[in-house]
């Protein structure tokens, strides 16, 4: 069987330590994104489950089946959850949530949970769009910025990436940091262009690493771009599936001289974090 | 109301309908800084080439990157959309609508076109000189593709009859000053869209009826936050829609299809070729003709001000490469006075998904916590 390198592994996670029976609100957060979708549980202000899983086309049973996951083993149903969140770009498809959040508002509260309160800019690494937000104090949005209808080779991106030079997506990252220096970018206005130019630099016969390096210098490019419309500040935390790419996270850091905050968390769970936050406050506020 | 919305979209039929009723000729023109008075004075009827922003696969063949309002234009042409148009004219503008000028004209035969020299710098020393022969050449070649003579009196009618056009749209626009505006940014983009399609006695009318009307219309709760809509052309309302569906309101706009096309008069006087020379020239800058005595930053300010904006959407047609140049000087003089401000690019197609995104999250911006509720 030909081994399928664009794949990374789904998940799902339970807080053993908590015994959500206890808890006094338990909201959850759902974000179907382009590629992933996560769901996670909140009790009270603690993680106590989540799941990630492929983005599938039927995204009314791909929401139910992410949640279901992540409840698995933990006794926990759909009915003991007192408010749904939904957010991304199938968020108005889910139709168990009590509310929906835009992406941008999710991605700020998330990356806040995770990283604390002192994170100022947050940079949404996502399957098709790149988002840079910068906040003000109480999660308030400051500016923001999002790719147009480019992808500019994000997550979907580096997975045709990972087919085409047969490298496990999970090892890009850290492959295309072997070298100290850079090589030259590829293309860095275009996805498709990049790609074609990637299989020219391989057909030369430069080594794997050295066009790995290539490749995501040029992607780190393009973001740079994105993120210095809105003059990032520190504290800037990486959230999305790209976040655990280090090939592009050490080359941004590098770009904008700035070291990024890190995290015990899976940075693709900012979302749906930021949703179960959203939910938790919808519930305060009633 | 919606028989703004009505006439701009069937406007190729009330173009139609106009030449079967008055035996008169269509003239289509590409860009604002046409004297329409002139064309009207000629009892010819002036009618801005709009796109339709339907995804095509001939324009490429023709018009390479250019912006999606360029490109349309020509496919509209090429579909036989425009075959009521009896001749085209371009008034000096951005080189996307030269190309789409020059290359309709493959497409159809005109019995008459006219290049129009306008000044890039309209307010520099030989300006209105240049702007005033050309006006006078303009005239001359007119007479002679009507056959009719443009005299005085057709000129002050034509005159009177714009006048009025532009006091009454600026009635309309001032009632969108009002806490609770009974005119929504998308209908008001409507009414000055079909007003370049129609002949301006008709929509002169239509605009009186409606003031008569409005004052009775109720007043919709608090409608959200109040933006302003600056940047390149556009020939729909679908932008506006879209935002006062996200619950908040367009309360003015700083486009050449928008408030910019009426916002100015013709200032009457004895010649009066050089009176619209000077109101053409003297209309609120487009970014291409914001040159050396730049009066753009500070119309888009004074609009947001005057309007009690509390933020601004800057919508760019992609490739329309006088906004691109002029967008990051607004974008600076914005900031200056932390005045929220969100960036799109439009194309011929738009995903609305990811519009409507990242519109939700200006609004969230401009007014936080705002959640939408499901059921």
């Amino acid at each position: 069987m030909t081994r399928e390198y664009w794949k990374w592994p789904e998940s799902r996670w339970t807080l053993n330590d908590i015994d959500w029976r206890k808890a006094n609100i338990i909201t959850a957060g759902i974000d179907i994104g382009s590629v992933s979708s996560q769901a996670v549980v909140l009790c009270d202000d603690k993680l106590y489950c989540y799941s990630n899983n492929y983005t599938s086309p039927e995204i009314g049973d791909n929401a139910k089946n992410t949640l279901d996951r992540a409840l698995e083993t933990t006794g926990l149903t759909i009915d003991d959850i007192q408010y749904i969140v939904g957010t991304g770009y199938g968020r108005d498809n889910i139709p168990f949530a009590n509310a929906t959040a835009n992406e941008i508002t999710s991605h700020a509260k998330g990356a806040r949970f995770i990283f604390g309160p002192a994170v100022m800019t947050v940079v949404d690494l996502g399957g098709q769009t790149a988002k840079a937000i910068k906040l003000y104090e109480r999660d308030r949005i400051r500016d923001f910025t999002v790719n147009d209808k480019c992808a500019v080779n994000m997550g979907y991106g580096i997975e045709v990436l990972a087919d085409l030079l047969q490298v496990p997506i999970e090892e890009i990252g850290e492959r295309s940091l072997s070298d100290s220096e850079d090589p030259e970018p590829v293309s860095t206005t275009c996805n498709t262009f990049a790609t074609t130019e990637t299989m020219g630099l391989l057909r030369e016969g430069m080594p794997e690493h050295e066009v790995l390096a290539s490749h995501l210098f040029a992607v780190a490019w393009r973001l740079y771009a994105l993120i210095g419309r809105i003059s990032p500040e520190k504290e800037v935390a990486f959230t999305g599936g790209l976040a655990k790419n280090m090939g592009i996270v050490k080359r941004l850091e590098r770009d904008m001289k700035m070291e990024t905050s890190m995290s015990d968390y899976d940075p693709q769970l900012a979302g749906a974090i930021g949703a179960a936050v959203v939910a938790q406050e919808m519930l305060a506020s009633r | 109301m919606h028989r703004f919305k009505e006439v701009l979209d069937n406007r190729h039929e009330y173009a139609k309908n106009w030449k079967a009723r008055t035996g008169g000729k269509v003239l289509g023109y590409f860009e604002p800084y046409t004297p329409e008075e002139v064309i009207y004075a000629a009892s010819a009827l002036p009618v801005r080439l709009l796109s339709r922003h339907e995804p095509d696969d001939m324009t490429d063949r023709n018009i390479y990157a250019s912006c999606a309002c360029a490109r349309d234009i020509v496919n509209q042409v090429a579909l036989g959309r425009f075959d009521y148009v009896d001749g085209i004219t371009y008034a000096e503008a951005c080189q996307w609508m030269r190309h789409a000028f020059i290359s309709s004209q493959y497409f159809q035969s005109f019995s008459y076109t006219c290049d129009i020299f306008v000044p890039d710098y309209v307010d520099g020393h030989r300006s209105k000189d240049v702007m005033y022969s050309e006006m006078k050449a303009f005239k001359k070649s007119l007479e002679e593709w009507t056959s009719n003579t443009i005299t005085d009196e057709a000129l002050d009618h034509a005159i009177d009859v714009y006048n009025t056009n532009r006091r009454l749209m600026r009635q309309i626009y001032e009632l969108r000053r009002a806490d609770n505006p009974i005119v929504s940014g998308a209908e008001a983009m409507e009414m000055v869209l079909a007003s370049q399609v129609m002949d301006k006695e008709d929509h002169n009318r239509m605009l009186q009826e409606v003031l008569k009307e409005l004052p009775r219309r109720s007043h919709a709760g608090y409608p959200g936050p109040r933006l302003m809509l600056v940047g390149s052309p556009t020939s729909d309302a679908n932008l506006e829609r879209l935002v006062e569906e996200l619950g908040a309101v367009v309360v003015i706009d700083e486009l050449c299809t928008g408030s910019c096309y009426f916002w100015n008069e013709v200032i009457p006087q004895e010649d009066r070729l050089l009176a619209l020379s000077l109101r053409y020239l003297g209309k609120p800058h487009c970014a291409l003709k914001d040159n050396n005595w730049r009066r753009r930053p500070a119309h888009i300010l004074q609009l947001y001000e005057d309007f009690n904006a509390q933020g601004v959407i800057i919508a760019k047609q992609i490739y329309c490469h006088p906004h691109g140049t002029d967008n990051p000087h607004i974008w600076k003089i914005l900031r200056e006075r932390i005045y929220p401000f969100h960036f799109l690019e439009r194309d011929t197609t738009v995903p609305e998904r990811e519009m409507k995104t990242r519109l939700e999250a200006f609004i969230n911006l401009v007014e936080p916590v705002r959640v939408k509720l499901r059921g």
